[in-house]
Order: structure tokens, then sequence, then C-alpha cells
């Protein structure tokens, strides 16, 4: 099910927003080259804020550990011993809403 | 966790180690392991000491590593383009995080004991592992690299202390700055550092470089007289208006000597391409700075910031003598260009930095194994107790020059050099900066000032 995260204006290119839906974990929402990606806001790592990370090169870098994740595939680089890859939720712009499936985080 | 900066002491009976009145310095000064504590205590955790040029991390996450001290501090270009600067060490078990000299664009800077990881603000981002996390009693937001407690910049150079009281940058110089114009304020555009730095181990104690830079003009008759017949084809000549025009400054310690002949300094880097750029510099900079700084910007002169930070116009090498214990030093030294110089000008002060004022550089070679041995000589018992003469140039106040500071006659002197120990003895003697900033080495104004 696709639930409301927040207005998709209010996601500016090349940053990445914290978002939390009520019974949910905390998401990620970053825009890059104008493309919506939903994440969770927590590295697959050490469990800190992606949100608190930033976009460079067309990846996610966590601010914690610099591990970073392509946007899209979630592929890591420069990740620190056993950090998996991220995954991604499936998102979409609805009307200037942005929606996604959080259903594989719970 | 918040900061500790260690408060300052007094040590009269250090202090009495310079006499002002017999104009002589008691040899223990360089070896004794007491003594040497004292200073990393009263003076380098309380003076404004130099860091970096601005230069060197023009953009944000660019950094470098240093010492204050004996402390180890990485100086870090913020996002906002200010300058921050912290000890290089873990507040976890007190690891060093930063390893490398120098880099560029860092995100940040992860100790690699536990993983702890700081932004290049200094404040705790994260630690590995899942286990802080889950501790509902850990608080990130208290935890992060201890920073300086004051950092400023002036005219590129940019300057911090471990003291919160300490007085601003702009009041440690005092009037001194109108001497550091010389070299960072005679060209619009304004200072660079070019080609890296270059750093060395000399066994000696950090004064005597310290000293030498001050206000030791005489050594070079003796000292460099090979190299300087070796580069000039003659011997070093202070020139034709010397008693005219050569003089020794001092404020807080701080001080320069000069003999004004405009390119003496420029001429051993053996280009005569570069004594050409300073006569038209020099001549150019007269709306800047007047007539008497305009000659000084090659002349054969030395500085020295007190306590350990020193330059030499015309050459343009600037340098920090590190204190490694009471008879070693790592000297770190660059090379100061005007950003507006053209590139091969640039170039050719880089090679003659290196040539002269490098490990390998004539000069260089010539006054380390003198300070080695001026160090080391007093490891003997008896050696040591036998004081130092000071006292050159008794007579030779200048008390109705218009130029700022203690001014004195001529630069065979040492006038400065005594003034440099004065500084030294009221570090020692004062816990607090009223007095430091209002004893005998004050400029003399500001003394008069104070008296009434």
């Amino acid at each position: 099910m696709m639930i409301e995260l927040c207005d998709s204006g209010a996601i500016r290119d090349g940053e990445i927003t914290r978002v939390t839906a009520p019974g949910f974990p905390a998401v990620a929402i970053a825009r890059h080259n104008g493309a919506l990606y939903v994440f969770p806001d927590r590295c697959p790592h050490a469990d800190e804020s992606l949100a608190e990370g930033w976009i460079e090169d067309g990846r996610v870098v966590c601010g914690v550990h610099f591990a970073e994740f392509e946007l899209g595939s979630g592929e890591v680089h420069n990740r620190p011993v056993g950090c998996p890859n991220l995954s991604f939720f499936r998102c979409e712009d609805r009307d200037g809403k942005v929606f996604a499936t959080l259903a594989v985080e719970a | 966790m918040r900061p500790v900066y260690p408060r300052a002491s007094s040590y009269p009976d250090f202090a009495r180690l310079v006499d002002r009145d017999k104009a002589q310095v008691d040899r223990r000064v360089f070896v004794d392991k007491a003594i040497y504590q004292a200073e990393l205590q009263q003076i380098f955790a309380r003076a404004w000491l130099f860091l970096a040029h601005e230069s060197q991390i023009p953009n944000p996450g660019d950094f470098l590593r240093t010492s204050m001290g004996e402390d180890d501090v990485i100086v870090v270009r913020q996002r906002d383009k200010t300058v921050k600067a912290f000890l290089n060490s873990c507040p976890h078990r007190g690891n060093r995080v930063c390893m490398v000299d120098a880099g560029t664009r860092a995100r940040g800077f992860i100790c690699n004991y536990h993983g702890w990881s700081f932004g290049i603000d200094g404040a705790l981002r994260g630690t590995d592992g899942k286990v802080y996390e889950t501790d509902e009693t850990f608080e990130k937001a208290q935890i992060g690299l201890t920073p300086v407690a004051q950092i400023d910049s002036y005219k590129g150079l940019i300057f911090a202390t471990f003291d919160p009281q300490a007085p601003s940058l702009e009041d440690f110089f005092g009037p001194f700055t109108w001497y550091l114009d010389i070299m960072l304020d005679n060209d619009e555009g304004g200072t660079e550092f070019v080609g890296g730095a270059i750093r060395s181990i000399i066994d000696c104690n950090w004064k005597f470089p310290a000293e030498n830079f001050v206000g030791d003009i005489l050594h070079a008759f003796w000292t460099h007289q090979s190299g300087a017949q070796a580069i000039l084809g003659g011997a070093v000549d202070l020139g034709k208006r010397y008693d005219e025009l050569a003089f020794q400054a001092s404020v807080y310690g701080h001080g320069i000597e000069s003999n004004l002949d405009k390119v003496g300094n420029t001429r051993t880097l053996g280009y005569p391409e570069l004594v050409d750029y300073v006569f038209d510099l020099s001549e150019k900079a007269r709306d800047r700075l007047g007539d008497i700084r305009a000659r000084a910007i090659g002349a054969i002169s030395s500085c020295t910031v007190f306590p350990n930070f020193s330059f030499l116009p015309g050459q343009n090498t600037f340098r920090v003598w590190h204190p490694r214990g009471p008879g070693k030093i790592e000297l770190v030294a660059w090379t100061l260009v005007n950003k507006n110089a053209p590139e091969h000008i640039k170039e050719l002060y880089r090679k003659g930095t290196m040539m002269t004022f490098s490990p390998g550089g004539v000069f260089e070679m010539d006054d380390g194994e003198n300070w080695e041995y001026a160090t080391r000589v007093n490891e003997g018992f008896v050696t040591r107790h036998q004081p130092l003469h000071y006292a050159l140039g008794l007579g030779t106040e200048d008390a109705a020059s218009e130029m700022p500071g203690h001014v004195h006659r001529g630069s065979l002197n040492d006038a400065n050099q005594r003034l440099f120990y004065t500084r030294w003895a009221e570090f020692m003697k004062y816990d607090n900066w009223t007095d430091l900033q209002n004893g005998e080495t004050a400029p003399p104004v500001r003394r008069a000032q104070a008296a009434e």
C-alpha cells in the first residue's frame, strides 16, 4: 500500500530530508536530477541517520563512516566491513505528493 | 565533556634566569626539563600560535595537521568558509584521528580505534557497531574533538590560542602589525603559500632559531660568509646607508631587524629577475606602505612573531619552530608569494627558498649546526652554569623614532633578543594577561598609559 509522505515540492534537488509517517520508522527522501528516492533513514551498517549525510555524484553518502550508496540500485561503495547495500522503497509523485510503499520495512 | 583549557601559573624563579640588568641569559633555559614543561604551560598553551595560511585550505573539508607546542592539531575549512581547529585526539581513548599531513575535501575524521566518527566541525557524528546507539545514557551531542579556545586570522595568516582569556589576535600583535604588513600587505592581491611544506628535525632548543630570526643578522658575517661568497660572489654587505637606515624594532617580544637596502635578502636567492621584481614592487608599494616599509620588502632582514613563528622578508621563507622537548625542534617551512605575482616569479621564489632555506639549503645547513652545538654543550653541568652574553648595543635606543614599538639604531644589535627573552620571562612570571600586556615589552605608548 502506498503511504502519503509529504509535499513533493518540499524535497529540493541535491538534498536529503527526513520524514516520519505514523506507524512506520523514519524514512529519508532525496531528489537527484529531478528524480525522487525514498529509503530507510538508517544506514544498513550502524543504524545512523542517512538524512544527516549528503548526496555526492549520484550517491547517498553516510555522514558517519562515509559509505556511499548508489541512488536507484543501492549498491554500496567505500563500505565499512559488513555494510550491505541500501534498499529503496517504491515511490512516486502523485499530484504534488510523495507516496511510497513502506511495507518492506515493517 | 567540556574542553579543559589548562590554567597558567607563575614561575618567578625561572623568570629571574633572564637578567635584564646584566643583559645575560642563564643557559638552563635551553636544557632544563622543568623549564621546558613550564614553557608548554605558560607560553604554548597561552600565546597565539601560527597554524596555516588561508591559501592552504581554500575549500570546505580542506585540512592540514600541525602543532601548537607539542599538541597535535587539525585545521579544517568549514562549509560556511570559516576555519576551525581541534586537538587531533579522540575523546574516547585519545588515539590520533587524523594521520596524514594535509588533504582536500575531507568528509570527516574517523578514529581508527573504535570507529568514532567526527564531522569537519569536530562534532561526534556516530560510532561503530550498534552498541552506543542502544545505550540510553549515551549523549552523542555532548562529545566532540576539543576545539582551540580562539582562532582568528590576520591578512591571510591563521593563528589560534588555547587560552580563552587571551586578548584578541590584534592586541597580541599590538602595533607590530605595522611591520608584518611589509610582507603581508605590500600588494593589493594579498599573499599565498606556494610549493607545499618542507619538514625537518634539528636537535636544538626552539629559542635559538627564534632569537636568531628576531634580531641576529650579526651571525651572517661569520656563519654564512662562505655561502654568501658562493651565491653573491662577495661578502655579506649591509650597505653604505647602514648607519642611517638600519634598525631593530620590538613589540611584546615580536621583533624585526632590517637594513632597508631594498633587495639584499632577495639577491641571495640567486635570480637577477627576482631582484628586478622586488625593485619594481618596492616602488609600487610606496603608496601603500610609505618609504621605510617599501624599502624593507626585500632587504637584509629577519623577523620572529613570539614565540616561534619566523620569516625572512626578501627570501620569503616562513616557518614555525615546533618544540619537541628541550633539545629538539620540528621545523616546518613554506614559501610566501604575492598572489598577483607572475607565475614564473612564484616559481623562482619556490626554487630560491629551496636552495637557501630548506634542510639542504645553503644557509639553513649553516644555522642548524650552530644551534645544535649551542644547545648540546649545555648538557655539561658546569657549562650550563655560565651565563650567556646578550649585551651588544646597550646604548642604542631610538626613543625619538616615529616607528612603532621599541626601536633601536643599527641591525647589528642584541636589542630584539634581549626583549625576546624579557617577553619569555614575562610569560614565566605572570599568570594573567593584564600584567602580560603591560610589562616592559609592551609598546612604549601603552606602557606610558598603563603607568598613569
